[in-house]
């Protein structure tokens, strides 16, 4: 009798989150299923079935050279971001994983800030502060402010990277006669690459994406590609945006199954 | 260890191809780029569509085409006022130009180095900036919903439409026009705005959804939100051209509209290119396949001959054209900001 | 060795002091300044915005906003996080791909999906038609609901991700002790697992929430002019009227208020943080 109850009690609650749980994760996928079948619609309009198969909105991209230079910049702007992260990020991620100094804590508070700021007042203040210097918008100011907001990720990954590895580890090959940089290069590095590569990816994808440091630090001359989206979605009721749509999902999910085979990136985020 | 050295070359082979998949981008770089603004909707789509293709066929060069506002451009043209201009090509309404050559934002119209320039109309030849074309305004409505095209904006007052009428913002140039004429049919004048916001208050329980941006209005007639509003010929054009159930009819009280034009900014990066960029827009091949469904941009090129949708609504000759009525812009602009302000607060849903 | 490692940060820390505090600093600053003389330090910004009822309105509606689709996004999150936790390595790594998945997306794409669904002709729309839920199509498009549904679909991954780490490091023996005294599966789940996953819970908020009030995207996409957040208030102030020391002052009040939420919050994840201990 009491174990029944029990039975009853567990698979009740697993009923329920389970129920719960799958409604979350088809809330979760269908927009981004639902936005790539859409774009493969015959007619002008975005409704849901579409209307014919075909492919001729993916052929319009071809066609579509601003948004195809708003790409490339996107791309460039991200990649510079990244290797400025990962380089400055690592180094920060060391400096500060193990230390309980309070001027680590500190740094810690002052690297992670972004990621709680407003990104939109950040940008905003950076544009008055450019101008204050004297400068216009450009790329490598670009690239500097998605730095700030993009850097954090690196460290987050970098520094629980760090905390798994084995300080006597480290101590066995000082003891061997290594100096830093030969124990950085063959000990720490390859151990943490893949939470370093982790972190890579994800300040990739948050640089392509970045909307509100973009917004204000990138200007019609250095257009990318979410701002140009955005544009294009407020002004128009264009089924290209789908299919970009499509192809940037698609993208996503392959760099994704890259980034889980090469850095394990399901583990970095548990 | 083997397993790190290959990570690590992986690294340095990235950095390789980063490296060298920059150099395009300087290659790139060196095209020649032109930035034009454009306006949302139709024009947006005819630029890009037609005008682009033109430019680059005959300049080498690609332009990009950024969507603003026009009073928006003038805001950022002032804030940039000294330094290199954000945009080369500036797209105005009229009251725009007034602001501008003020300001000292743009700068006369070379019409030397344009040869489709002298081919315009004489009312269309402005010495700061060549009038591409005529917007007009008229009441949209659903054909599907609506059987008798309304022909008065009376009509949006009444009851039967409650909750399906809808606005624009008047950060648009749709948005001051439908609010002076509501005013002048008010009894309202230029420097009086009372009447209009009385009439618009008396409206508010019809109105259904008020668009934040042209985009967002065009959705509300695409999801079918709203079934009367007013709205601009151009863009019920190209909306029914996609199949979306809009309209446009003509009040008895008369056509309204403004001229809309392509001006050479003040300390542009690319005058020359922005000169080519513009007699562009000038040449009747171009104008006339604008003028096409699903665009029909109004043209101003004399050698244009006046077909298709806008025969049947608006005017069968440039004449007729030049007849419909506008606004006294100089008297209307300086309260701009106040109205929007005004607009803003009092006329919320 | 230990004095060369932290001056491996040196650079780091120069680039946020050279381009995150200082432009922050001059924000702070222009914020202070009056009109039409900006050399003067006055708080006239700051009377302006909060004497003005339109300001405050959009300040409490974006700070309500974030909290409602926090809530919406917790009572989502945490079934997902739970299961995650209970499920095999390798379900684990399939659930945690397909949440990770939309938050790596572009944020414009996401919210353009949402666009298509709520349509009058959209997808949900038809769903509910043919359910037979409503004899009209509803306006979800430019709702308040609206908006707080898609971002809390966009940003329910960062709720999800925090708790799971919690729920996956939490000692399963606990649980176990609770149902071998007796205690049923909701009574242990009251009792002594949300009350050890708090922290996460905690973490996660935070995240959502800072999220939820700064997605600029989101709001303006499926929000429109009618629902004016403090993001696009910013921004009109900023690129629209050109009026640089009123948008600081937006700014700078918008940070705050997000930060004091944040504080709170972090608070109580301190005093949560006792229950394990305890």
């Amino acid at each position: 009798m009491h174990s029944r109850h029990a039975d009853w009690e567990a698979l009740s609650l697993r009923w329920v989150f389970g129920a719960l749980a799958a409604v979350a994760i088809v809330f979760l996928v269908a927009p981004s299923l639902i936005v790539i079948l859409t774009s493969f619609t015959s007619s002008y309009s975005l409704k849901f079935p579409p209307e014919g198969l075909s492919l001729r909105w993916y052929a319009a991209l071809a066609d579509a050279h601003q948004m195809q230079r708003a790409a490339w910049n996107s791309l460039l702007v991200a990649f510079w971001t990244t290797l400025i992260s990962v380089v400055l990020g690592t180094g920060g991620a060391i400096a500060i994983a193990r230390s309980r100094a309070v001027w680590a804590r500190a740094c810690d508070l002052l690297f992670m800030s972004p990621l709680l700021l407003p990104a939109l007042a950040f940008g905003f203040a950076a544009l008055v502060y450019i101008h204050l210097l004297g400068f216009q918008p450009s790329i490598p100011f670009l690239v500097l402010g998605h730095v700030i907001v993009c850097a954090p990720f690196v460290l987050r990954t970098s520094i629980a990277a760090l905390s798994q590895l084995d300080p006597a580890l480290l101590d066995a090959s000082y003891s061997l006669g290594a100096n830093w940089w030969t124990t950085f290069r063959r000990i720490t590095l390859p151990l943490i690459g893949r939470g370093v590569g982790a972190g890579a990816f994800l300040a990739f994808m948050a640089s392509f994406d970045n909307v509100p440091v973009s917004l204000f630090l990138a200007d019609a001359r250095t257009e990318v590609l979410p701002i140009h989206l955005w544009q294009q979605i407020e002004t128009n009721l264009d089924v290209r945006t789908a299919a970009v749509s499509g192809l940037i999902v698609i993208a996503t999910l392959v760099l994704m199954v890259v980034a889980e085979k090469f850095a394990g990136l399901t583990r970095q985020m548990r | 260890m083997s397993k790190s050295i290959t990570r690590r070359e992986f690294l340095v082979a990235g950095a390789a191809v980063g490296t060298v998949a920059l150099l395009p981008a300087r290659a790139l770089a060196q095209e020649k780029q032109l930035v034009a603004a454009t306006f949302p909707g139709t024009w947006n789509e005819a630029h890009r569509e037609i005008l682009a293709p033109a430019f680059r066929k005959r300049a080498k060069a690609t332009v990009t085409q950024s969507i603003i506002l026009a009073h928006d451009q003038v805001s950022r043209l002032t804030a940039a006022k000294g330094s290199r201009a954000p945009f080369d090509v500036a797209i105005f309404d009229s009251p725009q130009v007034l602001d501008a050559v003020k300001e000292g934002l743009i700068v006369e119209y070379p019409a030397a180095k344009s040869p489709h320039f002298k081919e315009l109309l004489p009312q269309y030849r402005d010495k700061w900036g060549p009038v591409i074309s005529m917007q007009v305004i008229g009441i949209g409505y659903n054909p599907k919903r609506i059987k008798t095209p309304p022909k008065s904006w009376d009509e949006l007052f009444d009851p039967k439409y409650k909750g399906r009428v809808g606005l624009t913002a008047l950060n648009s140039q749709l948005g001051i026009a439908f609010l002076a004429e509501l005013n002048r049919i008010n009894g309202g004048s230029e420097t009086d705005f009372e009447p209009a916001f009385k009439a618009l208050k008396k409206l508010l329980p019809n109105v259904g959804a008020i668009g934040a941006n042209l985009g967002a209005y065009a959705t509300l007639w695409q999801q079918e939100q709203i079934d009367i509003a007013p709205y601009n010929f151009n863009f019920v054009a190209t909306l029914s051209g996609k199949g979306v159930p809009v309209a446009l009819s003509i009040p008895t009280t008369g056509a309204v509209g403004w001229h809309t034009s392509l001006h050479v900014v003040a300390n542009a990066a690319e005058p020359d290119l922005a000169v080519q960029y513009i007699d562009t827009h000038l040449d009747p091949v171009v104008q006339a396949e604008m003028m096409k469904a699903p665009f029909n941009v109004i043209p101003t090129n004399a050698k244009v001959k006046l077909e298709g949708a806008i025969t049947q609504s608006i005017g069968k000759t440039h004449a007729e054209l030049a007849r419909i009525r506008g606004f006294d812009w100089s008297k209307l602009n300086p309260q701009r900001g106040a109205l929007i302000d005004r607009f803003n607060r009092e006329i919320r849903l | 060795m230990k004095f060369r490692e932290s001056q491996l940060a040196l650079p780091l820390a120069a680039l946020f002091v050279a381009f995150f505090v200082a432009p922050l600093a001059v924000l702070i600053g222009l914020s202070l300044s009056g009109e039409p003389e900006l050399e003067a330090l006055s708080l006239q910004q700051y009377v302006k915005f909060f004497t003005d009822r339109f300001n405050y309105s959009i300040l409490w509606s974006t700070i309500l906003l974030g909290v409602k689709a926090t809530l919406v996004c917790l009572a989502f999150g945490y079934p997902i996080a739970w299961i995650c936790a209970r499920s095999s390595p390798r379900w684990q790594s399939v659930i945690v791909f397909l949440v990770i998945l939309p938050i790596l997306t572009s944020v414009v794409v996401r919210t353009f999906s949402w666009i298509v669904i709520l349509g009058r002709h959209g997808v949900l729309n038809k769903t509910v038609l043919w359910l037979g839920l409503a004899d009209e199509p509803l306006d979800l498009l430019f709702t308040e609901f609206g908006v707080v549904m898609v971002l809390a679909q966009v940003q329910l991954p960062l709720m999800v991700l925090p708790i799971l780490t919690v729920l996956s490091r939490t000692d399963p023996n606990l649980a176990d002790a609770s149902k071998a005294l007796g205690a049923g599966e909701w009574r242990t789940l009251w009792r002594i697992t949300v009350p050890l996953s708090l922290p996460g819970v905690i973490a996660g908020c935070i995240l959502t929430y800072a999220a939820c009030v700064t997605a600029f995207v989101t709001q303006t996409l499926i929000g429109g002019a009618r629902l004016i957040y403090m993001p696009l208030h910013i921004y009109q102030q900023a690129v629209g009227a050109n009026n640089w020391p009123f948008a600081a002052t937006i700014s700078v009040i918008f940070m705050v208020a997000v930060l004091l939420v944040v504080w709170v919050l972090n608070r109580l994840a301190r005093v949560s943080r006792g229950f394990t201990h305890a």
